[in-house]
């Protein structure tokens, strides 16, 4: 989505002094001593707040670091071979797989076929986008909180719906086989919206007279779909799994307040790789350990966009 | 794009029926939140309240202290709000307006943090203000939201589209770069300004996990973190749980009713993200 700079290439100097002239105009417009005191301490923070902590979680990887002990030892890839053995990390990330794949596939496929269908209807497509935004603004936790009373087992509205065709009352969040569906839904719930809106904007901008000359030569809707739409759209599609990807593999809270078992309502309790990392690092306080964990997610997270570039490539 | 008359109505179906599935479950808490505690767990369930109440709004409020979590994610959101708004319009505007050595490098490397959200490094983070022995003050829990990747990338995509005629005339008339900033930049980047505002603002609000291992005592919870510790201790109670759940939506619900035409803009112009 980046733009090609917009550098000004007005000035096409054609003898020598006058390119001369243009040069030292250049070096005046550069500016560097406005640039430096601008920009300097901007891009320091971001090397002390981003750069520098991702690099340091890679570090921290090789190192036994207990947050209470002085003696923080050097010890290669030991936390990585202990990964390897770790039963709870390897459900985690399973978990996290399984959790993060179904909820990509259905956010982006629901988003994208109701942008195409809003486009059917574009008077009332405003509308409904701003309703389907609604679950963008609300933030994580209250959305959970929402989610979690809808699935309650005993007096949930969502059970009771189901009673209504003769469904048996399920423990959405105590049953492991739903849970992660649970989860699932909340996550389509909350970002969809987000999507639609993306996709809207880039469907409107398919001109409509390709379209329209492709529906005079008689090609079906789904013609129309497949060669027209879907090529056009790529790039869009591309980035939004991107987005997407990270989004969901980096998922907590929900999974944080809708497992939370409480007095009264026990909630199964399902491993994500992030709640993994929060509980060796700020319960156990095995910075390192956890610090490997961080960073086999962001490996994993990393090659699977470079996949995802590779497959949804321009092939030209 | 498809004017078949099946597709149409197909169409109205099913994007009532989502819409709708996106609204009610708001819509439901709010009801909850005004029943009063026998009309919770009534079954079967109804919709509307049939003597409304404000008494959840006022245990949770006043006896549970969320007035102060409030006020503390406020601080934080406007606080991070604020510095978003300096930083990513200033760097945006260098990144878009200026040639200079290493530009190329330095975008690209801001950009690229991008891509690794604070789940990651947020081992680091704790561990640079658990040295400095900041944990649980205002500054430590706005610290990672000062600065905004996504930010610097859109303020200069807003500002690239301000023509460089306007910013040769000011300089001609002796203006300086600073002066052209404040005065120029920051006032026609007004639109793009708003809608980067309620973005950095609602991440600042709905930060959960910064928070969550920030925190050390109770008076410095914020709404989100108040809210999810609330319902682990107390999840019975779901009339004063409903309540924090609207408290924590409404003032997200007020802004984005207020700007929403500049965040649909915002997203059209370069994915905004909200």
């Amino acid at each position: 989505m980046i733009n090609a700079s917009a550098a000004p290439a007005a000035y096409a100097p054609t003898t020598r002094s006058t390119r001369f002239a243009a040069y030292l105009a250049g070096l005046r417009r550069q500016h560097i001593a406005w640039v430096i005191c601008a920009l300097g301490p901007i891009f320091l923070l971001f090397v002390l707040i981003r750069v520098y902590p991702i690099l340091e979680t890679i570090r921290l990887s090789f190192f036994r670091y207990h947050i209470t002990q002085r003696n923080r030892p050097f010890i290669g890839l030991d936390n990585y071979e202990r990964l390897l053995e770790d039963d709870a990390f390897h459900t985690a990330l399973w978990n996290t797989i399984q959790f993060a794949t179904l909820a990509v596939a259905l956010t982006l496929l629901l988003a994208f076929i109701v942008a195409l269908l809003l486009r059917s209807i574009e008077r009332a497509a405003p509308v409904y986008e701003l309703l389907l935004y609604v679950p963008v603004v609300t933030p994580w936790v209250p959305a959970s909180v929402i989610w979690k009373w809808i699935f309650d087992p005993i007096y949930g509205v969502l059970n009771y719906g189901l009673s209504l065709i003769g469904v048996p009352k399920l423990a959405w969040l105590q049953d492991p086989n739903f849970i992660i569906y649970a989860i699932v839904m909340v996550s389509v719930w909350k970002l969809m919206g987000y999507f639609v809106v993306v996709y809207g904007v880039g469907l409107r901008n398919i001109p409509e007279e390709i379209l329209e000359a492709a529906e005079l030569d008689g090609a079906t809707p789904w013609q129309r779909l497949r060669y027209i739409i879907l090529p056009q759209m790529k790039p869009l599609i591309l980035f939004t799994v991107i987005i997407c990807t990270i989004i969901y593999f980096n998922i907590f809270t929900p999974v944080y307040v809708l497992t939370a078992s409480a007095q009264g309502a026990p909630a199964y309790d399902l491993k994500v790789v992030i709640s993994e990392v929060y509980q060796n690092a700020f319960v156990f306080y095995r910075m390192g350990y956890a610090g490997a964990q961080s960073v086999v997610l962001l490996l994993f997270v990393m090659s699977l966009i470079g996949l995802q570039f590779y497959l949804l490539r321009d092939r030209k | 794009m498809f004017k078949e008359k099946p597709i149409i109505a197909t169409a109205y179906f099913v994007c009532t029926v989502l819409a709708a599935g996106a609204v009610l479950p708001l819509a439901w808490i709010m009801m909850t939140a005004i029943k009063p505690a026998p009309e919770i767990n009534a079954w079967p369930p109804s919709l509307l309240p049939h003597e409304p109440t404000l008494a959840h709004f006022y245990k949770i409020l006043a006896e549970e202290n969320f007035l102060r979590y409030v006020l503390n994610s406020l601080v934080i959101a406007l606080g991070s709000m604020v510095s978003i708004l300096i930083t990513s319009s200033l760097a945006g505007f260098i990144f878009a307006k200026y040639r200079f050595p290493l530009r190329g490098v330095l975008f690209t490397i801001v950009l690229a943090t991008a891509v690794i959200p604070l789940e990651v490094y947020i081992i680091p983070l704790y561990l640079m203000v658990f040295q400095v022995r900041m944990l649980n003050t205002f500054p430590a829990l706005i610290f990672p939201f000062i600065i905004m990747t996504f930010g610097v990338f859109f303020m200069r995509q807003v500002i690239m589209s301000i023509p460089d005629e306007l910013l040769e005339a000011a300089r001609v008339d002796g203006a300086s770069e600073f002066w052209i900033y404040l005065r120029i930049i920051l006032h026609l980047s007004k639109s793009g300004l708003m809608a980067l505002g309620v973005f950095a603002f609602s991440e600042a609000w709905a930060h959960f996990i910064w928070p969550l291992v920030m925190v050390t005592s109770k008076d410095m919870y914020t709404s989100e973190l108040g809210l999810a510790i609330y319902q682990r201790q107390f999840y019975i109670e779901y009339g004063p749980i409903s309540a924090g759940a609207v408290i924590s939506i409404i003032p997200m619900m007020i802004v984005f009713a207020l700007l929403r035409r500049h965040i649909m803009q915002g997203i059209a112009t370069s994915g905004l993200r909200g």
